[in-house]
């Protein structure tokens, strides 16, 4: 099978800032996650597969043709931003409208597409104001408006789901899968594991510009889990709290914080850990101020996964 | 779609943003400024206290002046620049480059739009001064052509800078700063070099077009060596034609990298 995107030792930095390395890649049809730390290069990728950016070595086709300066292909292609941009002078319906014609509809039929995105993303009855009235999230959901109005056969997302309230968070999650099972080709960049999760189950993993690994969610999250996770604890009695904690399967090892108030676990077994916590600290009648995993960030695992 | 409708779309729309845009209130005050001053010596002259043929001799030497060397280059500098670099300031490139369009359509559209709001500006306080000066005289033929002739030369020399400065835009993030140079720098300073020196800038072939005899200008024909009419038309629609391609293919072979790439 043909693949829709294909990159080859796709390469692009700016000045002596690497964005990408060497990245070779085949996206078939179907969504797959761009999963990555804040500076990975997911976006540096999506916008070379977009045509906004110029490889510096390689090359990126979609549907076998080069993106860049290649209007044709973008009848085929969608494309949602990562930044907050927007004409914010226009109303809403407006923005959408200029796009629907640019698109190469007219009249009646412009004016059907642009409802029917609008409403897609909920601001069908917020057309007609302006766009700076909006919120930030609205303005995201419009610019997801402005990538879906041509039903793109390709619809690449940067970080979509950013700043987006949790009830359209499931709406827009629920809106690619619809895509996917459609057969199109998704691609959705995130640096949040559990919205990858939500949507796909084919991951890309992007660190420092390369591609670190890809392939099946589980297998991915099969190595994330095995990484020994640190969880902080604040309590006022924290040597009572460890001592409670050591006696537990799931804890590889225990140290006390500066302050004298806080003591971090290490674990190996992370859900079981937070399982078996709430029934410990009940059981001792402990009193607990303050619970944080810094392990829950992506950076965190990806400097695990490479062995930093 | 058809290269032409999508290049009505994009006038069209940036049209009418740009008669709703704050650098177009801005310009429209700051256009007032000549109006206003030659209706202060208008009304001084009807009073008694300039003598008669004042506010014509001050349309001549200060009100040209100020558009010619000072309003049409800069507010061609503010239009033309912002056609490419408003779209970067505010991130909103990725909008226009991801439709179905030719970049060169996008680049066109836009500013024919820039083009015509700032002829209607231009248009519009050069006719009211020139109505202020001339209140006796618009009984005469002459007048208008003498109007025709100012007007022409105006949208000519807004065409030349516009086209230039949208090239500017399109190449250079900062090119406000170049073109202020520009203007005040270059244009100011090499079109009083003698000989062929002068033919370098765009105020020269705008300055030979205007219908003042020599000697008669004050500054504004300080030095000047005229060039022939046809030659400044063909001069100036000629460098227009070249900068504007140049925008063109600046435009469709650069890439626009924001600061928060990668």
């Amino acid at each position: 099978m043909t693949p829709v995107l294909k990159a080859e030792k796709l390469s692009k930095w700016y000045g002596n800032i690497l964005g990408i390395s060497d990245i070779h890649l085949e996206i078939g049809s179907g969504i797959t996650g761009l999963l990555g730390p804040n500076g990975a290069g997911k976006s540096t990728f999506l916008k070379i597969a977009a045509g906004q950016l110029k490889p510096k070595i390689g090359t990126l086709t979609a549907f076998g043709e080069e993106v860049f300066n290649n209007p044709r292909l973008f009848r085929r292609i969608g494309f949602c931003p990562e930044h907050d941009s927007a004409y914010m002078e226009m109303k809403a319906g407006e923005f959408i409208m200029l796009l629907a014609r640019l698109h190469g509809y007219a009249g009646a039929e412009a004016a059907e597409k642009s409802a029917k995105a609008l409403d897609t993303v909920g601001l069908l009855d917020n057309g007609d104001r302006p766009i700076k009235g909006y919120s930030f999230g609205m303005r995201q959901r419009l610019r997801l408006a402005s990538s879906i109005l041509h039903d793109p056969e390709l619809l690449m997302l940067d970080e979509p789901l950013r700043g987006v309230d949790p009830l359209w968070r499931i709406r827009i999650i629920e809106l690619i899968r619809e895509y996917g099972r459609q057969g199109r080709t998704v691609i959705v960049s995130s640096h949040i594991l559990p919205e990858i999760e939500a949507m796909t189950n084919e991951i890309v993993l992007i660190h420092q510009g390369k591609i670190f690994a890809k392939g099946d969610i589980h297998r991915i999250r099969g190595l994330i889990d095995s990484h020994p996770h640190q969880i902080s604890i604040r309590c006022p009695q924290p040597r009572r709290l460890a001592e409670t904690l050591v006696a537990s399967d799931f804890v590889l090892s225990v140290e006390f914080g500066p302050d004298g108030r806080s003591l971090t676990v290490k674990t190996g077994q992370r859900d079981l850990f937070f399982e078996s916590l709430m029934r410990l600290i009940a059981e001792a009648g402990l009193e607990v101020e303050e619970i944080t995993s810094p392990d829950d960030n992506l950076q965190a695992v990806f400097d695990y996964l490479i062995g930093k | 779609m058809k290269e032409n409708e999508a290049l009505c779309v994009v006038f069209s729309t940036f049209f009418r943003t740009g008669l709703k845009a704050k650098r177009t209130r801005v310009f429209i005050l700051l256009g007032l400024v000549p109006v206003l001053l030659m209706l202060a010596v208008r009304v001084m002259e009807g009073a008694g206290t300039l003598e008669a043929g004042a506010a014509a001799e001050f349309f001549a030497r200060v009100t040209l002046a100020l558009y010619f060397q000072l309003l049409v280059p800069v507010l061609a500098l503010f239009f033309g620049s912002s056609i490419v670099n408003e779209e970067l300031d505010n991130k909103t490139l990725v909008y226009l480059t991801t439709v179905p369009v030719r970049r060169r359509t996008v680049l066109l559209g836009k500013f024919l739009a820039a083009f015509l709001l700032a002829a209607l500006l231009v248009a519009a306080g050069f006719l009211l001064c020139f109505l202020s000066a001339s209140l006796r005289r618009l009984g005469q033929a002459a007048a208008w052509g003498e109007l025709g002739l100012f007007l022409g030369a105006a949208l000519l020399a807004l065409l030349c800078y516009m086209a230039l400065f949208s090239a500017a835009g399109a190449f250079m993030k900062k090119s406000i700063l170049i073109g202020l140079f520009f203007i005040f720098g270059w244009e100011s300073v090499v079109q009083y070099f003698p000989g062929v020196t002068q033919k370098f800038t765009i105020v020269h072939w705008v300055k030979s077009l205007l219908p003042i005899p020599p000697g008669e200008g004050g500054f504004l024909i300080f030095q000047l060596q005229p060039s022939p009419p046809l030659q400044s038309i063909l001069a100036l629609l000629f460098a227009g034609a070249l900068f504007l391609a140049l925008s063109v293919f600046i435009f469709e072979r650069k890439e626009y990298i924001f600061s928060d790439n990668a």
